[in-house]
């Protein structure tokens, strides 16, 4: 093997780890700190991509169309928060099914609208650029740049700013929260939004690469879970050894065997791991 | 500035407060002192917004407060330190002290310093887990978090409790420092009749849900039938 090829394997592993951290992030907050289990997240995702889809349908340049992915969806997340989802917060089983039939109207919703099939998104870059001394595709060095920004700036919200303080607190403890004066329903639906939104970015971020068709959520809802589940439900960085573990394991795994072979093994990973550490890599016994 | 009147409230079902009847005057400290069970938590959390009481009114300054979502009633002058701390563990000194100010508007959040001169520890250990504190330093923050705000008034609930006596004691001389210096008026609800003596001007004995006597602190300092009648089990 030469060290252009080895080069591309492990561009494309960064690549799939940062991806799946990216489409994970919005679930860390809904669900990691939330505790609301959104089988919905999925088709946030679905959105965004749809949003840049139709955009560029309508003959709106690319980069509008994803900041649109953004905001639709985080509209979208306002709605569902407001007649839904701020009912069920203390009630996290609960939450499946809700979600569950939110995310089956959102699917049907987009056969009506756009039909079954899948569309194909166009970028503004040229196909491929020498980098590190071997071609590679333009828009995924794009992504891995967008989703460390990304990622990056999600946790210095929640970990540094006033805003994650209070978002932190209201989760820990709504009530001690609302007696030092937060406003904790708008603040948990500021949450809500916040994930939302971020769940749409990472669609339209990742709508060039694949088909965007009315099941392409749930090939990463399954993953994203996982990640948060292994790196430790409640805690913001946990997502980060996930992630790197089931996408780093997927894209060895795949390169060495097969993805189907890799699939295997990346959950039988995550099934000992889980075992090993019920609470999570970073998580704490409860 | 506080006006209770004829406040009842249930919690659990049953009818904790039966009608309670009690006023604290600008500036004082005043104490409630009652045995286990007998409504002072429930009166506490009416107050602040979170249990719903079922009649009666809580007047501050003037304005009925009851039925205001707490954050409104927080936004109103009250601060609330509640019975087992409720310090936030896994946060910072720091951040569990800048949650007492991120209420107000972005310009308006600085810390105030003077409240490192009245817990001179918070400022020392302000980047540690607040977690990693004892029982009677995290009642320090409670409090420190409560007083970031300059609220006109403190409430208190049972601050004493798990706490070592000589803590309870520095913790009994910093309340009156404040109350002293900053004007702050504080009602404290205690079962611990030294820092209740020590402290506050006037005492309201509560059993079964109402007020039913009331006494200065001077008076029950020579005379402790009340204390014995309404306290020992």
């Amino acid at each position: 093997m030469d060290f252009s090829s080895l080069m591309i394997q492990v561009l494309n592993g960064f690549d799939l780890i940062l991806i799946l951290i990216l489409v994970a992030i919005g679930l860390v907050i809904i669900y990691g700190l939330m505790e609301v289990i959104n089988i919905a997240h999925g088709e946030f995702f679905l959105l965004g991509a749809y949003t840049v889809v139709i955009a560029q349908q309508w003959g709106l340049h690319f980069w509008i169309g994803m900041i649109l992915s953004l905001i639709v969806v985080g509209f979208i997340g306002l709605a569902i928060e407001f007649l839904c989802i701020r009912r069920l917060y203390e009630r996290p089983l609960d939450t499946i099914l809700a979600t569950w039939g939110i995310s089956i109207g959102i699917k049907q919703f987009i056969i009506i609208v756009c039909g079954p099939a899948g569309q194909v998104v166009h970028t503004p870059f040229a196909a491929s650029v020498i980098f590190l001394g071997i071609e590679y595709p333009v828009y995924r060095l794009f992504t891995m740049a967008a989703s460390i920004a990304v990622i990056t700036l999600t946790l210095y919200i929640f970990l540094r700013t006033d805003f994650g303080l209070q978002a932190r607190a209201v989760i820990a403890n709504r009530n001690m929260s609302s007696v030092l004066g937060i406003n904790t329903r708008k603040m948990y639906r500021t949450t809500f939004i916040f994930g939302s939104a971020l769940a749409g970015l990472a669609g339209g971020i990742m709508s060039p690469l694949m088909s965007v068709d009315p099941q392409m959520g749930l090939g990463y809802l399954v993953p994203a879970f996982l990640a948060i589940i292994l790196g430790g439900v409640g805690s913001l960085y946990g997502v980060l050894w996930g992630g790197s573990i089931i996408g780093g394991a997927d894209s060895i795994f795949s390169y060495l065997i097969s993805p189907v072979g890799a699939q295997i093994i990346v959950f039988s990973i995550a099934v000992v791991l889980i075992r090993l550490r019920p609470q999570g890599i970073l998580g704490k016994k409860s | 500035m506080l006006e209770v009147k004829n406040l009842r409230a249930s919690y659990g079902g049953s009818l904790v407060l039966q009608g309670v009847d009690m006023a604290v005057p600008k500036g004082h400290i005043v104490a409630i002192m009652g045995r286990n069970g007998m409504g002072k938590t429930t009166l506490m959390r009416s107050m602040v917004g979170l249990i719903r009481s079922l009649s009666g009114q809580v007047l501050f300054d003037g304005e009925d407060i009851i039925g205001l979502a707490p954050h409104r009633i927080s936004n109103l002058g009250i601060s609330y330190v509640p019975q087992g701390k409720e310090i936030f563990q896994s946060f910072t000194v720091l951040e569990n002290l800048r949650l007492g100010v991120v209420k107000f508007q972005k310009k308006d959040r600085a810390l105030p310093q003077e409240i490192f001169h009245y817990f001179p520890i918070l400022e020392e250990r302000s980047n540690q887990k607040a977690g990693s504190f004892s029982g009677g330093e995290q009642q320090m923050l409670a409090i420190a978090r409560a007083l970031v705000s300059n609220p006109k008034l403190l409430l208190l609930d049972e601050p004493s409790e798990g706490i070592q006596p000589s803590i309870v004691k520095e913790i009994g001389e910093i309340l009156i420092k404040i109350n002293r210096e900053k004007g702050v008026t504080i009602l404290l609800v205690e079962q611990n009749v030294d820092l209740v003596l020590d402290i506050s001007n006037e005492c309201f004995f509560i059993e079964k849900g109402m007020i039913v006597n009331r006494s200065t602190t001077d008076h029950l300092r020579k005379d402790d039938t009340l204390i014995n009648q309404y306290l020992s089990l």
